[in-house]
This record gives structure tokens, sequence and C-alpha cells, in this order.
């Protein structure tokens, strides 16, 4: 087994015999060992949570950081290198403020989605045929040639990371995720990351569609509870959830939780875990 | 000879340089050379240019920026629209003005919105209005000489306080305490200069505002249609008023009712005759 791979595996646009790309199966191997995000979608908004991993008492947690706001509709929770996220993140904010720009419009979710799979499939070796991502318009309205990078060299390999997205459009609420190999995905609720595979057991099991938002809340924390190493609090768990704004029915809004309102939510959760899987 | 469009504009802030012709291209947005007399030559040619006449000022003091405008929107001798709304909304607490052409001002500015809104994401914290302006300054200077035609003030409250730039086609960038742009500034520059104090009240500075801009319509043929009054707060603009600077406006800054109020004031006068004059002078002038 191991022999096959060594062959195909160098190149990142190289297909095994068995029609495998190893490269891209490695890079969803590196999400594997990042942190668990759990995302649980419901009619009243989606829930994000994130495990915050902090590896020593002497990093400022602020400064990792997990969820990431993409507009006023969406976020999304990352895992994996996040470094890489940076560059995905960067990108759907910039295609979600273009759809603003030429659409008068917030950006449905699925096309943020679809936008971020775009630049995650964008990797290769050659360099070239990297024209610019939104591919319609104004390299020149860039204006003061702060956005140039874009045009630079791609990315030679997949880019080692994982997002769930949250959102709220106007088809309601949308919890979508994006990996390596450009798949895109609308889930109920899902978890990737380190502890995905128990985690989404967990989910199976305890999800449903009729969920109130303050139950989500619950479910997110409690499946993170139980896959995280460390004992889950306020410091070590992000929190953020895509609700619809008050005054408009089409329209989401984005919230990260501060410390204080998670604290709350791990405060709802149940004292111990009685063992559900 | 005859100055291509871009340059005979009516900016009253540096009418001096109106004489200047972008010779050669400088910066590196611009054409090759060889396409450069070709580009000045259809920047001559073009069409009709919107929005020439305009009258628009801005002014800070002691709580805020008020900014106000006309809503006239002409090409020469005609008046294209009567209702243009002059202060582009670009976020929630950053206004800009519009004067030159309309579609330079309204898309250049809507696109500072959205840069200010990746900055925003970018820095979790709001753009400054020196930076905005900064942006918007560049992002014009790119395409300098190649006919773009706005002078536009941004003007919002950051870290720093109330701020207010001046910003145009040239790349020219000012930051400043009171400006007025279009055919009609000069206008409104003598009624607001004249009456002008920093620490005025909300309400007394808005009149100001208000009135610099009726008596720069009143004068100027090229502005006119309605007068918009907005006022940058600490917590973001709000729009004050929306007023026809017709013959409302006109009795109440400059017709006889105001003329006889004045009177009546210094002399202590009788309000029933007063009435009676008022009457009387509305017949004499049949308005």
């Amino acid at each position: 087994m191991f022999q096959s791979r060594s062959e195909y595996d160098r190149g990142v646009n190289t297909f095994s015999p068995e029609g495998r790309l190893f490269q891209v199966e490695y890079a969803l191997e590196a999400i594997k060992l990042g942190s668990t995000a759990v995302g649980v979608q419901t009619a009243e908004g989606v829930v994000i949570a994130v495990e915050k991993r902090i590896p020593s008492p002497l990093v400022e947690p602020r400064s990792i950081e997990k969820i990431v706001e993409v507009d006023v509709h969406a976020g999304a929770a990352l895992s994996g290198l996040t470094a890489d996220a940076r560059t995905l993140i960067e990108h759907a904010r910039r295609e979600a403020q273009n759809h603003r720009f030429h659409y008068d419009e917030p950006m449905p979710v699925e096309s943020i989605a679809r936008a971020v799979c775009d630049l995650a499939l964008r990797f290769g070796e050659s360099g070239e045929g990297g024209d610019d991502d939104d591919g319609d318009d104004n390299d020149k309205n860039e204006g003061d040639g702060e956005d140039d990078e874009r045009s630079g060299p791609r990315l030679s390999r997949p880019f080692g990371v994982a997002l769930l997205i949250a959102g709220w459009d106007e088809n309601g609420p949308a919890l979508y995720t994006t990996d390596p190999s450009g798949t895109c995905i609308h889930w109920g609720a899902k978890a990737i990351g380190a502890g995905s595979e128990a985690a989404q057991n967990a989910l199976q099991e305890q999800y449903r569609r009729d969920m109130r938002l303050a139950e989500a809340e619950v479910l997110a924390l409690r499946v993170l509870r139980q896959v995280m190493e460390e004992k889950l609090n306020a410091h070590n768990v992000e929190v953020a959830a895509v609700t619809r704004t008050v005054d408009h029915a089409r329209v989401g809004q984005f919230q990260l939780y501060s410390t204080e309102r998670v604290k709350a939510c791990v405060a709802r959760l149940p004292e111990t875990e009685t063992a559900t899987s | 000879m005859r100055s291509p469009h871009f340059l005979d504009r009516t900016f009253a802030v540096h009418d001096h340089q109106a004489d200047r012709l972008p010779t050669h291209p400088l910066h590196s947005a611009a054409p090759a050379a060889s396409q450069w007399t070709q580009l000045q030559e259809a920047v001559a040619a073009a069409p009709i240019r919107f929005l020439h006449g305009t009258t628009t000022l801005a002014f800070v003091f002691q709580h805020g920026i008020i900014v106000a405008v006309d809503s006239r929107a002409s090409m020469g001798q005609y008046i294209g629209s009567g209702s243009v709304r002059k202060i582009i909304e670009i976020n929630p607490y950053l206004l800009g003005t519009m004067a030159g052409g309309a579609a330079d001002c309204s898309f250049w500015e809507r696109y500072l919105g959205m840069r200010c809104r990746l900055y925003e994401l970018e820095h979790k914290e709001r753009i400054s209005v020196a930076a905005a302006s900064k942006l918007l300054a560049n992002i014009v200077y790119r395409y300098k000489g190649m006919g773009l035609s706005m002078g536009t003030m941004i003007a919002g409250w950051d870290k720093t306080g109330p701020q207010l730039y001046y910003v145009d086609n040239d790349g020219t960038r000012l930051h400043g305490k009171r400006f007025s742009v279009g055919s009609g500034s000069t206008f409104a520059y003598g009624v607001l200069d004249q009456e002008y104090q920093w620490d005025m009240e909300p309400a007394a500075a808005a009149e100001l505002g208000r009135r610099a801009v009726f008596h720069a319509t009143h004068r100027d043929a090229f502005s006119g249609g309605y007068i918009n009054v907005y006022h940058v707060r600490a917590d973001g603009w709000v729009n004050l008023s929306h007023d026809d600077s017709g013959i409302a406006k006109f009795r109440e800054y400059i017709g006889y009712e105001r003329y006889v109020k004045k009177t009546a004031a210094i002399t202590q006068e009788r309000p029933r005759e007063v009435e009676g004059e008022v009457r009387e002078a509305q017949e004499r002038m049949a308005i």
C-alpha cells in the first residue's frame, strides 16, 4: 500500500492508477489533526463552535482565532492549518464584498462556499494560468495597488484547511463545509477536525431539524466537550451564530459570542455527560 | 483653443489649476505614450458631462459635521434632474458628496465603501476618515488625466473625532474645517464664512448649511432643486432635512416677509400692521 503511494504522491497533479490524488488526500489528513469544529443548523439560525487549543498558558487566548466573520450575514469556523485559512477567508470576504458591489445584495451562502472551493482547487506547480480570481472585472479598480499579490504565484500545494461556513441568506439558514478537495456540501449538522468522527456520530444521534437555537448551542458545546481533551470552559471554545435580523427575514446577522455569553451557554450544559454514545 | 471637458470643470477650490494640461503619462497606470494623445482627444470629444453645476458644502463644528448640498443635475443649459441625492452614504459613519461626474462620484464612493468594509473585516475596527479619504485619493490618482471628474468631500467621525477631507480627480486631498465644492461654492462660502462659529448648536449649524446652499441655489443657475442636510455625529450620520429650495425658502431667507419681520423686530411694530405690510409687499411683488 505505502509503496504504491510513494510513486504517485510526489506531484499534486498526478492521479495514481487507482484514480486518487494523494496530495489532496494528505491535505484532508492534515485537517484531522486540527481542532474540532461543530456546526448546527436550525430554523432559528446556525450555531458554530470550535475548540481552541491553547498550547501554553503564556499564550494570549484572544490571539488564537478560529471563527471569523466573512460578511454581515456569514461567518466561518476553521480547522486544520489556520495559516492557509487566511488566504481562503480573505478570498471569501473579497468575493462577498464584490458581490454586494456588483449586485447590491448579500452574497448567497452557497456562493460564498463555492467561491472558497474555487480557490481551494486552484493550486498546482505550473504557476501560470493564475488569472485573477473573480474572473470578471477590475484589476484596475483595485486602485491603490494593495492587492497586487493576487496576481502573484499561487499556492503550490492544496490548502490544508477545512471551513464550516454558517450563514443566512434569502433562502434562510445555511451550513456549508469546504475542504481541500474543493467539495462543498450543505449540512444540517456537521463536525470537522480531530474529533470529527466521534462528534459526527454524536450529532447524528442527537440532532433534530426542529431544534431551537438555544438547544443547538447546547448540542454543539456538548458534542465538543465529548471530543475535547481539555476540560471545556468559556476560554477554550469559541462560539458564534448567524440568525435572521430582526427587521429583515432575508438577511442574517453574524455574531461572535463574547466570553460572557459563552460562559452563559456553558452554564446551561448538563453537569455530567451521561454516556449517550 | 477649447480645453478638454474634464478641465473646464467648475470646482472653485482651485480654479487656478484649470489651465494646467496633463502633458505626459507619468504614472504606470496611465496608457502608453502613443495612446495618450488618442485618449486626450477622446476625453476632449467626450459627450456632455453630467452634474457640472453643483453646490455642496461641509463644515466641522463643535457637535460634528454638517453636510449640505443641492440636488440639481445640469448639463450646460439643460437641467437633467432636480432631485439628485448628492450626499452618498458610504457606510453608517462615512458620508461622501457628489460634484463633477455623477457616475464617477457614486461609483468610486461605492467602491470606497466596499474597501472600507474589507478594512473593517481585516482590522476589526472602523477605518479612519484619513485612511478612507487617502484610499480614494490614491485610486483617483491612478486615473489622473484620463477624464475622471469628481470633487468630493469625505466626512466622518473616527477615534480622533469629526474629520473632513476634500478629495478631487487631480488626486488633491485636503484636510480642513470648511469646504464647499461646485459652481455655487463661492456663494455658499460667502454665507458660510460670514456666519460660521465653532461652538454652534446643531440646529443652528444645520440652518447655516441650509442657508448657505440656498443662497448658492439662488445666485447660481446650475444649482437648485432640494437642499439636503446631514449631520455626522459620534454615533454615525443622520439625515436632517430635505427642503425645496424654491419659493418657500426664498420667502424665508430673502423675501419680503423676512424683510418685514426684521423691520418689525427693530421698530417693535404691532403684528397687525406687519401682516398688512406683508400682504401689500406680496401684492407688489406678485409672488
